[in-house]
């Protein structure tokens, strides 16, 4: 017994010194935890559901997450083109351990598919508990200056 | 023996089941308001997190079959919750329960990275969510310890790792990194700033010196935690700064990361063996301490007892404390020092040196204090001596003396479950009012043997132990008896072996004094009579009488009923010799008490009884014979069983017999 637990921190030790990669239950605590540059912009959505502009003060915390997580997760999948980087990673790693038939049957599970725009008005509309007709999403730039956020640049995302 | 039933282990793995799935039933009950359940999200993307076990996951295509059966979702969050459900119900089917077990907690890491894949949980603060079942999942004492030990050690490993991070990357070192992670963090807040929070934000966004000190102090309290690595003895301030730390994090952060804090359980539960101590406190009845410190010295190689300076300096009659108990610490009360800062050194003590055992043998002031100190000790084997049963389960509200008690009590009723009493009827009817608990008769002191054979020619003694107080006692038989003790009656003094100089004492001593019986002598005593001379009297006494109230009102006006609700000292004051003992009849005491009990009615029966003893020496010496005869019982050996009881040894040698027969089990196996 003892030395599965020694082996559980000797590997959790090890996956905390691999730094970019986590292997579940091994995780990091680093939080907040890298050196912080003053930021050029700070990218915020600014999101209309049937005219109204959706506010985090009128969220719980964790309600708020919800409405926002999906945004940057989809603009994550754009920028990556849906984790071509990852999925590159996984096929060498794979095939350097002598799995590339099992990477090559299994490949196509690895990618996403759907129409993101009409999937999140409906998790919208869940998470309002109203249907929404109409949903504009705005990429918003700020900057901080003179102890408040200015608006440097917007740009419109999703309309539809 | 069920080896899941009584003692330590028991006790911890019932604790460690009540907290771990009341928070797991919150936590994840909760995300069901905030629409975070799969079946709400009913997602239809997957996001690649750097997390290998993810990759595996997606990899074999659970992801996107469940996307393409939405179904799927609800399926998943009902298994989420009846897993356990079915873990939780299969109490007694070993087999069934540990493959529960075993299947929750694989479904469980299953159900975290489906959530981390479709909506981006943060895995961290669950972590033990997964661990910690496993100590549950074992039957084995020893494993279930050592499990829980190792999440220990984890928690602790989740703060320090944090804090080393912070160091290591630099990030403590960055005059302006907490301001920027403000800034970062709270972005969609701030461009529409309104409120308190925000405007707190701005503050410490535009102050980075005094932000960059809260992230330093965040740090320096993450980094305290590597202390748990060396020592548990700090285990209950590491779980107030890691509470301390999650409001911080909540109000600065806005991160409500409180599902962390299941990992507190492993700080709380001390699985360590406690040292053999025994520990007594007695602040009031220092003459019951005798027969249970004798106890003590049979069963315990180490006793300290806490008590006042005047308890120590008259817990015996003869020779000192440390010649009577010679393996027995007393820690003394200065004159000075208020009762609860001995209670803290009490508890500090206690917690010092681990001990096993402690015995409060009076409990009368500072209840929810010790209730405190006792629920931050739940593996301290606790036994009380209840001296007003009435009272213990009584509730008032008419001052903050009372409400504290009133909270406590119930408090206090879960936690102790072993009571001793000066009275087998008390132990009998506190056992009907709280049937789960242990409680014993012991007694004050053992049988100090018979007195001193007297001459008949010396004057004839009655003796009235005890406070003289109104409420408690009926003083006007004892005068009516006095005031008409025959002329030629043989004479008698009446000695009132308690403090008289309060009012009710000095009233009585003025109604005795105007006697004018030439045969009657009146000896009394104004102030605390120390022991030597109060157990004197005692023996010297031919005849002591306890003329008591049967029903009176207790300390905190509780309605109490001598010989079955609560004591008096007069069992105490028999023992010291063979002494007869005149006592209302209404007065229930045990059949070994009974040959030393004259019963009587009213005053002209107490009366009769006297002047017979008085006149007749035969009819003495034969009393005193039978009493001597009775009172024999009174010796350790007698009540070894009921002290092994009331401090649950047997129930601790029968735990470790099972535990041997499991750890031969398992080597036959």
């Amino acid at each position: 017994m003892k030395w599965w637990i020694i082996g559980f921190f000797v590997l959790q030790i090890g996956f905390d010194l691999a730094h970019s990669v986590t292997a579940f239950p091994f995780v990091h605590y680093g939080m907040f935890s890298e050196s912080f540059k003053q930021p050029d912009s700070i990218l915020v959505y600014r999101i209309v559901a049937d005219g109204a502009m959706l506010r985090p003060v009128d969220w719980s915390v964790y309600s708020w997450d919800m409405v926002q997580l999906p945004l940057a997760a989809a603009v994550k999948r754009q920028e990556t083109n849906d984790f071509a980087f990852d999925k590159d990673k996984l096929r060498a790693g794979m095939a350097a351990t002598g799995l590339p038939g099992v990477y090559n049957s299994l490949k196509f599970n690895l990618n996403n598919q759907g129409d993101f725009m009409a999937w999140y008005k409906g998790y919208l509309g869940r998470l309002l508990r109203r249907p929404v007709a109409r949903l504009r999403v705005d990429k918003c730039w700020y900057r901080w200056k003179d102890g408040g956020m200015v608006l440097i640049g917007t740009q419109n995302w999703l309309n539809g | 023996m069920d080896r899941l039933g009584g003692g330590r282990y028991a006790r911890d793995r019932q604790f460690l089941t009540i907290v771990y799935f009341l928070f797991f039933f919150v936590v994840f009950g909760y995300q069901w308001a905030d629409g975070r359940w799969l079946y709400q999200v009913r997602p239809e993307f997957m996001s690649y997190n750097r997390d290998l076990s993810e990759l595996g996951v997606i990899l074999v295509g659970l992801p996107r079959w469940m996307i393409a059966h939405p179904w799927s979702f609800g399926l998943a969050d009902a298994m989420l919750f009846l897993f356990p459900v079915g873990w939780l119900a299969m109490g007694r089917r070993p087999l069934l329960r540990r493959l529960l077990g075993v299947g929750f907690v694989l479904y469980l890491g299953l159900y975290l990275l489906l959530a981390d894949i479709f909506w981006q949980i943060h895995h961290e603060p669950f972590i033990l969510y997964l661990l910690l079942p496993l100590a549950l999942i074992t039957t084995r004492a020893e494993r279930f310890h050592r499990l829980l030990d190792a999440c220990r050690y984890y928690f602790l490993y989740v703060f320090v790792s944090a804090a080393i991070w912070k160091i290591a990357r630099g990030a403590v070192f960055n005059g302006q990194e907490m301001s920027r992670i403000l800034i970062v963090h709270h972005d969609d807040l701030l461009t529409a700033c309104n409120g308190w929070t925000c405007s707190m934000y701005s503050w410490l966004i535009e102050h980075p010196a005094v932000a960059q000190l809260l992230y330093i102090l965040g740090v320096v309290v993450e980094a305290v935690f590597v202390v748990g690595f060396f020592t548990r003895r700090y285990d209950r301030v590491l779980m107030g700064l890691a509470v301390l730390f999650v409001v911080a994090d909540h109000l600065v952060m806005r991160i409500p990361y409180w599902t962390l804090l299941l990992g507190g359980v492993t700080l709380w539960i001390d699985g360590r063996p406690r040292e053999r101590i025994m520990v007594v406190y007695e602040t009031t009845h220092h003459e019951n301490l005798p027969a249970l410190l004798d106890l003590c010295a049979l069963r315990f190689t180490r006793v300290v007892v806490f008590l006042k300076e005047v308890s120590f300096a008259n817990i015996t009659g003869s020779g000192s404390p440390a010649s009577r108990w010679p393996n027995t610490e007393f820690v003394v009360q200065d004159a000075d020092e208020p009762n609860r800062r001995l209670i803290t050194r009490l508890f500090r003590f206690l917690r010092r040196e681990r001990c096993s055992h402690l015995h409060l043998s009076t409990l009368d002031n500072n209840w929810l204090l010790f209730t405190l100190g006792l629920v931050f000790s739940p593996s301290l084997q606790v036994s009380l001596t209840v001296h007003e049963i009435n009272d213990y389960f009584a509730r008032r509200w008419r001052s903050l003396r009372d409400w504290t008690e009133s909270v406590a009590k119930p408090l206090l009723h879960r936690r102790i479950k072993h009571y001793s009493f000066f009275l087998p009827a008390m132990a009998e009817y506190f056992q009907q009012q709280m049937p789960g608990a242990t409680a014993v008769f012991l007694p004050s002191r053992f049988y100090a043997g018979p007195a001193d054979p007297k001459g008949d020619a010396r004057r004839f003694t009655v003796v009235l132990p005890g406070s003289i107080d109104q409420q408690r006692r009926e003083y006007g038989s004892v005068v009516a008896v006095f005031r008409q003790w025959p002329a030629d009656a043989p004479p008698v003094t009446l000695v009132l072996l308690g403090d008289s100089s309060g009012r009710d004492g000095q009233l009585l001593v003025l109604q005795l004094r105007s006697i004018r019986t030439p045969t009657f002598r009146l000896k009394h005593y104004e102030g605390y009579i120390d022991q030597p001379e109060y157990e004197r009297q005692i023996r010297a006494a031919d005849v002591l009488w306890s003329p008591l109230r049967i029903h009176k009102t207790g300390s905190r006006e509780t309605a109490e009923v001598y010989g079955q609700t609560t004591a008096s000292g007069l069992t105490a004051d028999l023992l010291l010799s063979n002494t007869p003992a005149l006592a209302p009849a209404e007065l229930e005491l045990p059949e070994i008490f009974q040959p030393a009990h004259l019963p009587y009615h009213h005053a002209g029966e107490a009366a009769a009884l006297l002047q017979r003893l008085a006149g007749d020496g035969m009819h003495r010496r034969e009393l005193r014979t039978r009493i001597d005869m009775a009172f024999e019982y009174f010796t350790p050996a007698n009540f070894i069983a009921a002290f092994e009881a009331l401090m649950a040894l047997s129930q601790e040698s029968e735990e470790g017999r099972a535990d041997a027969i499991e750890a031969d089990d398992h080597s036959v196996q």
